[in-house]
């Protein structure tokens, strides 16, 4: 064998492997987009669950009469911004929602009526349609406001858990409960089975999460809540 | 019944004397003198500590929210404010430095490059301080007076000020002309007042408490 048929063989060789590598990594890549896109309660069986039954899902935070003083740590961006959350249920599906700077200025005070944010006061800084907006579908998706077409109800035993899905066009939100805690303790608001915003709900007390942690996955936005009264 | 008689009429003087406290002010007649007198705040206070109650009222909610701590100033510019309930929070103004502690999580920022906080800043120290009374381009001063006390009335000028307070009320002591309390109205009415109690003056505080670490 001359040296130029060598080489041929080395070249020919060389691009077999090249393609299998990139075929054998396309297909893994392929699963790897499915897997993550793919819903996850897909096999599981879902039932239509009576929209009119909503206050039976077991999510006290939207129906508490009491005023709930959460501690608030909000990272926007480059931006901290801490003080108080207050959420104050001042009749059915109307909400006040204020944040407090801890000498007590108001840096915003939002009424969420049937879903709808009316801005009663906000700093010029957050003023903004596009801030106003990410706060309304927060706010929202935290209070169990956003209008729905139909809701499921999903059982993942494997899982221990209890899951309400609210579907509105590609829109998918999931209420989460732990079957053994009995706790919603997570919600997940999904488009096109993409995960955008999920939400962490810990250390109940008097059906009240103390913690809630709320995470955007497309924007820097991130807010920690600590109960205080 | 006489106990639940007795506590409705101590309710009722009680609130009554509250009112009282509030509508007995009249109008300053002698403003310079007036004027002369409140310097002093500035020139005789080289540093404050005391204890404060703050409360904060929002129309929607039928309780204030009530926060508590201490408070320490030393003249020209350094001013701590620490929060331990409902939660423990530290702000501290040095010069041009804030530094904040919020539970672990310490933070610095200058005064300079946030336009908030170099607000927040020059209202708090200027109320305590006495400043804020002669800064007429950035206030318009009303001057009241009771028995024991002065009422200032502020009422900013600037658009930026005027968008968060429509009138910052400060209540000082005629006995040792120190501020008792401060009353921030913000447009809606909605209101925080803070209330400084066992006070200290000019006693010698070490500048260890202007820093966090």
């Amino acid at each position: 064998m001359n040296i130029e048929h060598r080489i041929l063989n080395f070249k020919i060789k060389l691009q077999i492997n090249i393609s299998k590598f990139i075929f054998r990594y396309s297909i893994l890549f392929l699963i790897l987009i499915i897997s993550s896109c793919s819903n996850p309660y897909k096999n599981l069986t879902k039932t239509e669950y009576p929209i009119n039954d909503i206050q039976e899902i077991p999510y006290a935070l939207p129906f508490s009469e009491k005023a709930l003083i959460y501690k608030a740590n909000i990272n926007f961006y480059k931006n901290d911004i801490s003080g108080l959350l207050i959420i104050k249920k001042t009749d059915n599906n109307i909400y006040r929602i204020a944040l407090t700077t801890q000498f007590g200025l108001k840096i915003f005070d939002f009424e969420l009526n049937h879903g709808i944010l009316n801005v009663k006061h906000c700093i010029e800084y957050l003023n903004k349609e596009v801030i106003i907006k990410t706060f309304q579908t927060d706010f929202n998706l935290l209070l169990m406001q956003n209008n729905t077409e139909a809701i499921y109800f999903i059982k993942n035993t494997e899982m221990n858990q209890n899951i309400w899905q609210f579907s509105s066009g590609k829109i998918n939100r999931y209420y989460i409960q732990n079957s053994e805690s009995e706790k919603i303790e997570n919600i997940s608001s999904k488009k096109r089975n993409s995960e955008k915003i999920s939400v962490g709900l810990h250390n109940y007390k008097a059906n009240i999460p103390m913690n809630i942690t709320l995470e955007h996955h497309n924007i820097k936005l991130k807010m920690n809540l600590k109960l205080i009264q | 019944m006489n106990k639940i008689l007795s506590t409705i009429i101590s309710v009722f003087i009680f609130t009554s004397i509250l009112f009282a406290q509030e509508n007995d002010f009249k109008a300053v007649k002698d403003i310079q003198k007036t004027k002369i007198e409140l310097s002093k705040l500035s020139e005789n206070t080289s540093s404050i500590q005391s204890k404060f109650i703050q409360e904060k009222h929002l129309s929607f909610l039928t309780e204030n929210i009530i926060s508590k701590g201490e408070f320490y100033f030393k003249s020209p510019n350094q001013l701590r404010w620490e929060y331990s309930e409902p939660f423990e929070y530290i702000i501290v103004f040095n010069d041009k430095n804030i530094l904040i502690k919020d539970e672990d999580k310490i933070s610095t920022f200058d005064t300079e490059s946030n336009k908030m906080f170099s607000e927040i800043n020059n209202m708090m120290i200027g109320s305590i301080q006495g400043s804020l009374f002669t800064d007429g381009e950035r206030f318009n001063v009303k001057y009241f007076e009771n028995s024991n006390q002065y009422l200032l009335e502020l009422d900013p000028k600037l658009p930026e000020m005027k968008s968060m307070l429509k009138t910052i009320k400060i209540y000082i002591d005629k006995a040792d002309v120190s501020v008792s309390k401060i009353k921030m109205i913000e447009s809606s009415d909605d209101f925080t007042s803070i209330v400084f109690i066992d006070r200290k003056l000019n006693q010698a505080i070490d500048n260890v408490i202007f820093n966090i670490q």
